[in-house]
């Protein structure tokens, strides 16, 4: 088998082991016998976006948000499309807040978004960061369950942004336990719309949490039919949830 | 009055400090800082000469071998040389420095500054002569994006119209932040021997053209974003260098090359005459050619000759207590500082050009100083140990599960992976291993323990000697 995936704007969404999550989806791919080809799309790139089975989109330095915003104008109806159509697409920190309808920078200046998920954000002065553990959402937990992925209910991760994010229709991935999350108070983190998935937990977020990765794999997979996929050893993996967990709890 | 005040307790603090061997080197500084704020702005005026070195990694050894040099010349020199490099720890250093009437013992102070104190301690001690090495990304929770430094450096620099400057060309962002000053000298290593085997692992910053937004072209990379720079859409690339160093011989201990320093002649255009001098230390890694590059290069400035400066090199020895070769069960040990991405990776060419078999400590803790923000790890190149001569890896510190999934996914073997939190533990489980060599990875908070434990359970290794340690901080 085989998935195609696209790692968006790595050269200025590259901020603080976001990489990492790919690494990560490609070798839990790679070790169930699934080779990923991995596509780099920047800006002024054209891409069918529809032909990806997963699309990645880090975190990345405000420097670089004006050239972001104008790419992604010509980008987002493409974007939008293929999640319509089922690619699975995960965007962390910036790359979450580009995905709503629209956010401003600390300065006041607003930007458009691409409108795929039903909410919207606002920079505050002060940051939001520090260790962060949530809940999965109760749907989620039992697709997990389903698939056959590691049996863990939690996530856990870290968190650095001075942005708020307040949902509409979209759904969070999970709530609050400990931590900040999308705004500090309704307890929501993250948003997920059809098989996209935003999120302010930044770094290897699905080292951590292999649950999520075999998720996203999952449907990635899916929309070539229904699956259950093989376990891996993942006692590394847990151990270094749980530890996590354990301090925070 | 008031100042008189704070020196006496700052010397009171250092005093207490060192009879229970506290090891808090901003200690003093910090309480003489809240009785007198004004303190450095009036102690820094009396010597002769006031060094600062900034920039990412680096930074402690490049003052610290200018100390070294000016010292061998026979200046008396000042310097933070424990590497405490925020306005307290500067603080610290003047209080110890100068005598109970607030009078300075000392010629010249070389101090090293976090990128992200200039601000407050560039105006306070008005830098003769300022030097910065890099700019890598460190950790966010605690200094936020790598813009802001560089963003900070250009603004403080406009403040201090006639400090001189000195560069690393290599360094686009450096460049950046410095070129507008008006007295620029700058460095540079000779790419023709670029070692960058293992250069894929980097991630390289900077990959924008900062007067015109292209992405930047390179002639060839040494590591990082270094390397010989230009931009396709306008005039920016890397700089000539002033100072240069090439011929570098860099797979045994010493570190040997040569420097060409050009003299400029102010009524030609071109380069009049050039000086070269084979210099020669006893450190290793690649990258610490940078460093006795800039120190080299910063102690011309100063007026000390080519041979003098060639001369010092050959006692300097980098250990100061947190950076130290030792002999442990038998083997040599080497415990090095690792904070960030770009300066594990340094580490891990250094230690992987060595030949024979390998067993390796990384212990990563999250405390403040450490950074709690440990998702640099995944910006490293760790596959490089996914390499035959590394025997095992024992992934030891408050995240060292965090560290064991990077390896895992880096492509070492479940096998070579031993899983041991505590620090002492991790150090037995250490000297258990068959390899011919040992290294100890650590990040700040557990470097003055790992330390402590291998002086009593091992033996220094005399200063100079063949075991000359990364230093990255």
């Amino acid at each position: 088998m085989r998935i195609r995936a696209c790692h968006l704007y790595p050269d200025l969404f590259n901020l603080y082991g976001d990489r990492g999550n790919l690494i990560v989806f490609c070798r839990r791919a790679e070790w169930r016998g699934i080779q990923v080809q991995v596509d780099e799309v920047s800006f002024g790139q054209k891409s069918p976006f529809i032909d990806y089975d997963f699309i990645f989109l880090g975190g990345g330095a405000e420097q670089y948000v004006d050239i972001v915003v104008k790419d992604l104008q010509g980008k987002g109806p493409y974007l939008l499309e293929a999640v319509e159509k089922e690619t699975v697409l995960l965007g962390i920190g910036l790359g979450f807040q580009v995905l709503g309808h629209h956010f401003s920078a600390q300065n006041g200046t607003m930007f458009p978004g691409i409108g795929l998920f039903d909410a919207h954000t606002k920079a505050r002065p002060d940051r939001l960061k520090g260790n962060i553990l949530l809940e999965v959402a109760a749907d989620l937990q039992e697709e997990v369950e389903r698939i056959g992925g590691v049996p863990l209910t939690t996530i856990v991760g870290f968190e650095n942004h001075s942005g708020r994010t307040f949902l509409g229709e979209a759904k969070p991935i999970g709530n609050v336990l400990k931590g900040w999350g999308n705004n500090g108070e309704d307890k929501t983190e993250g948003a997920v719309y059809k098989n996209a998935f935003g999120t302010y937990l930044h770094g290897p977020l699905l080292a951590q949490n292999p649950h999520l990765a075999d998720l996203l794999l999952a449907r990635a997979l899916s929309r070539k039919g229904e699956v259950k996929l093989d376990s891996l050893n993942d006692e590394l993996e847990i151990y270094a949830h749980n530890v996590m967990k354990k301090r925070l709890l | 009055m008031r100042f008189r005040v704070a020196l006496l307790a700052g010397k009171l603090v250092n005093f207490l400090c060192r009879f229970f061997r506290y090891s808090g080197t901003s200690l003093p500084g910090g309480v003489a800082l809240k009785i007198c704020p004004q303190l450095i702005y009036k102690m820094a005026p009396a010597y002769d000469q006031v060094v600062a070195v900034t920039g990412t990694n680096g930074k402690t050894i490049t003052a610290n071998l200018i100390a070294h040099i000016l010292r061998s010349s026979g200046l008396s020199v000042a310097n933070n040389y424990e590497g405490a490099n925020m306005i307290a720890g500067v603080a610290t250093a003047l209080i110890k420095d100068c005598t109970l009437n607030g009078r300075a013992r000392s010629q010249v102070a070389v101090l090293e500054v976090d990128e992200g104190s200039v601000k407050k301690v560039f105006p306070a001690v008005q830098p003769d002569l300022v030097i910065v090495t890099n700019y890598f990304r460190d950790q966010l929770d605690r200094f936020c994006e790598l813009d802001h430094n560089i963003t900070l450096l250009r603004r403080v620099m406009t403040d201090l119209p006639s400090t001189r400057i000195l560069l690393n060309a290599d360094d686009p962002l450096v460049v950046a932040a410095g070129r507008d000053h008006s007295a620029v000298s700058y460095y540079g290593v000779d790419g023709k021997q670029s070692e960058d085997k293992t250069g894929d692992y980097d991630i390289r910053e900077g990959k924008f053209c900062p007067d015109c937004g292209n992405s930047l072209h390179y002639h060839y990379y040494h590591y990082g974003q270094l390397g010989d720079y230009y931009c396709p859409g306008c005039t920016f690339r890397r700089p000539v260098p002033d100072f240069l160093a090439c011929d570098i011989k860099v797979d045994d201990s010493p570190l040997d090359f040569t420097l060409t320093v050009r003299r400029w002649n102010s009524s030609s255009e071109g380069c009049s005459a050039a000086d070269t001098v084979r210099l020669r230390a006893y450190i290793r890694g690649f990258y610490n050619v940078y460093n006795i590059l800039a120190a080299s290069s910063a102690a011309v400035i100063l007026g000390v000759s080519e041979k003098a400066i060639q001369a010092s090199l050959l006692d300097f020895a980098p250990a100061t207590g947190r950076m130290e070769g030792f002999i442990y069960r038998g083997r040599p040990c080497t415990l090095a500082l690792v904070k960030n991405p770009t300066g594990l990776n340094e580490v891990l060419k250094t230690i992987l050009r060595k030949e024979g078999e390998k067993a390796l400590i990384i212990a990563i803790n999250d405390l403040a100083a450490d950074g709690r923000d440990v998702s640099w790890l995944w910006d490293a190149g760790f596959e490089m140990l996914d390499n035959q001569s590394i025997n095992k890896v024992i992934c030891s510190g408050r995240r060292a599960g965090d560290v064991a999934v990077r390896l895992k996914y880096a492509g070492v073997p479940l096998s070579k992976l031993i899983l041991e939190p505590g620090c002492r533990e991790s150090l037995e489980t250490l000297g258990l291993q068959g390899a011919e060599e040992y290294y100890v990875l650590v990040s700040y908070t557990s470097l003055n323990k790992y330390a402590k434990l291998l002086q009593k359970m091992g033996k220094d290794v005399v200063r100079g000697a063949d075991q000359g340690m990364p230093s990255l901080s």
